[in-house]
């Protein structure tokens, strides 16, 4: 895949695991970041075992990277409504109020200190694929030195046509 | 830190377009941030009447958001004295991620269609680095000798859910004044921008006989690796960051002539960015001018990186360097040498702008004199 090769990968839900993520402590009023949460822990759980290492002689030179072509759409519906009602925000929905904060808790709990992207691709991801707009960009990030791993996370949530929230998680280097 | 390869070609700037709440155009801008005179009113395009804050840098009659990106576009196009139709250019946009970004986006498609450009290539929603992340790929995208140029554009237009929702998380000041570096700051004020910039291997501008307006010497990209949305205290990821864009361009510090610092007058961001300087600079940051020109035209978020960019990249043809408005006196903790309103500057030859982020995101563009 584009000169790209392939440390681990994830997807939510799996087939053993259960189908609702597990609830992200400081994240409210939508599925979105407890999905990413999810995915990207079971791809790097896969990748370096159960609990995050200290120190990793990668994750210094790790970067994240979100694909997601429909976004938190219920937080941004949350922050809408609410702004709308004249009633007071919620502080948290401030918080979560771009794509980038999730990212910052993966970086924080496994020590991730490369380049941190969010991308929103014009078509979503099929269940289990990664959008091929975030596989080039990754290639692009690893060539040009900033990063020597990229964890690449595309989320979907179910929209009102239906479907479910789907997620999947690569770590990749270059090949 | 740079790729061990050469690169295929260099990244310059050929066109500039801005929109801001000083107007259309980069003279409104630069004279306001030369002057240190803040775009800041009371907001009524929308009611905050239940707001703690009220003010913020507004155009007092605002096109639709994929009309000021466009129009942007169209003056960073018209300066590059591009052809229609010119063929291998990409289209990178930074917006804001909501309901309306997919319509945007696809509203900014057809408009740029119809210079000939093949679309949008890709959409950054990254925050407040999205459109600094879009610069650092066009230069790679230019550099590595995949594509001969690449337009960035980037557009935030203030509406009532982001200002209500940094309302609530007591992100913007209190006193309705945005004051970087200073004792007394208490939050960022937000602002609306429209910007564009055409990056362009030198060897392709070179051909057409297009002038480049500047060069992107170096970008740099590095994460904190500290919490959701708070700054990491002492800085690193903003100073490795600095650091990966100095080495790229093989610039000493002591060479730069100018930092437009992130400065969103964030208490604790601001004091995590000076300490990161006083890391990389050392002894050169005294001589080092730094001001935050989110200062004067606010915080445009996804469009905040590329509207500082071009203001950074018009003070290399400046004697009179954007001031760091707001200013109460010295926080004793910051020690930055800031530009306030004063005397005319050499020109820099380099000048820097830092951009940080919810996620510990954090971008350096390094910029140099054509």
């Amino acid at each position: 895949m584009n000169g790209l090769h392939t440390l681990a990968t994830a997807t939510w839900p799996h087939p053993e695991g259960p189908g609702e993520p597990p609830a992200l402590p400081g994240f409210s009023a939508s599925t979105f970041n407890p999905l990413v949460a999810a995915v990207a822990e079971l791809c790097l759980t896969r990748h370096l075992g159960a609990e995050p290492r200290e120190p990793d002689p990668a994750a210094g030179r790790t970067g994240l990277l979100l694909a997601s072509a429909g976004g938190d759409r219920a937080t941004a519906l949350a922050i809408d409504t609410a702004a709308a009602s004249g009633r007071r925000m919620p502080a948290l929905l401030f918080f979560q109020s771009n794509p980038n904060a999730v990212l910052g808790h993966i970086a924080a709990r496994w020590g991730l200190a490369g380049p941190v992207v969010a991308i929103s691709p014009r078509e979503a991801a099929a269940p289990g694929e990664i959008p091929s707009d975030a596989l080039e960009l990754a290639a692009l990030m690893l060539a040009d030195g900033d990063a020597d791993q990229i964890l690449i996370i595309a989320a979907e949530q179910a929209d009102r046509s239906g479907g479910t929230d789907h997620g999947t998680a690569v770590l990749v280097t270059s090949a | 830190m740079s790729s061990s390869a050469p690169p295929a070609a260099r990244p310059v700037f050929t066109g500039l377009g801005v929109l801001s709440a000083f107007g259309r155009g980069l003279a409104p801008l630069l004279a306001a941030a030369g002057q240190g005179r803040t775009g800041f009113t009371e907001v009524t395009r929308f009611d905050v009447a239940r707001r703690g804050t009220r003010r913020a840098a507004l155009l007092p009659d605002p096109p639709p958001l994929a009309d000021a990106v466009l129009g942007a576009v169209t003056d960073a196009w018209q300066q590059a004295g591009l052809p229609d139709r010119p063929g291998d250019t990409p289209v990178l946009l930074a917006l804001h991620s909501d309901l309306h970004t997919g319509a945007v986006a696809d509203a900014v498609a057809g408009g740029v269609a119809a210079l000939g450009l093949p679309g949008v290539a890709r959409v950054y929603t990254g925050a407040c680095v999205a459109a600094a992340t879009a610069v650092a790929d066009a230069a790679a995208l230019v550099a590595s000798g995949r594509h001969p140029r690449v337009l960035v554009a980037a557009g935030h237009l203030v509406e009532p859910g982001v200002f209500a929702a940094f309302d609530a998380g007591r992100a913007l000041a209190r006193d309705g004044e945005l004051r970087p570096f200073s004792t007394g700051r208490s939050g960022t004020l937000l602002g609306d921008a429209a910007a564009a910039v055409v990056v362009e291997a030198d060897t392709a501008a070179e051909r057409r006989g297009a002038l480049p307006l500047a060069r992107l010497a170096g970008w740099g990209r590095a994460g904190d690796a500290y919490h959701v949305c708070r700054p990491r205290p002492d800085g690193d990821g903003v100073a490795r960051a600095t650091r990966s864009a100095l080495a790229r361009a093989g610039v000493d510090p002591s060479e730069l002539g100018y930092l437009n610092a992130n400065g969103t007058g964030s208490p604790m961001s601001d004091l995590a960015e000076a300490r990161a300087l006083r890391e990389v600079f050392g002894d050169a940051l005294a001589e080092l001018p730094v001001s935050s020109s989110k200062s004067v035209h606010g915080h445009a978020l996804e469009a905040s990186a590329l509207l500082e960019l071009v203001v950074t990249i018009a003070a290399l043809d400046s004697e009179r360097l954007p001031v760091n408005a707001g200013w109460l006196g010295p926080d004793p903790e910051i020690g930055l040498n800031l530009v306030l309103a004063g005397p005319d500057r050499p020109r820099p030859r380099y000048a820097l702008s830092l951009n940080s982020a919810f996620g510990g995101a954090n971008t350096a563009l390094l910029v140099a004199a054509a």
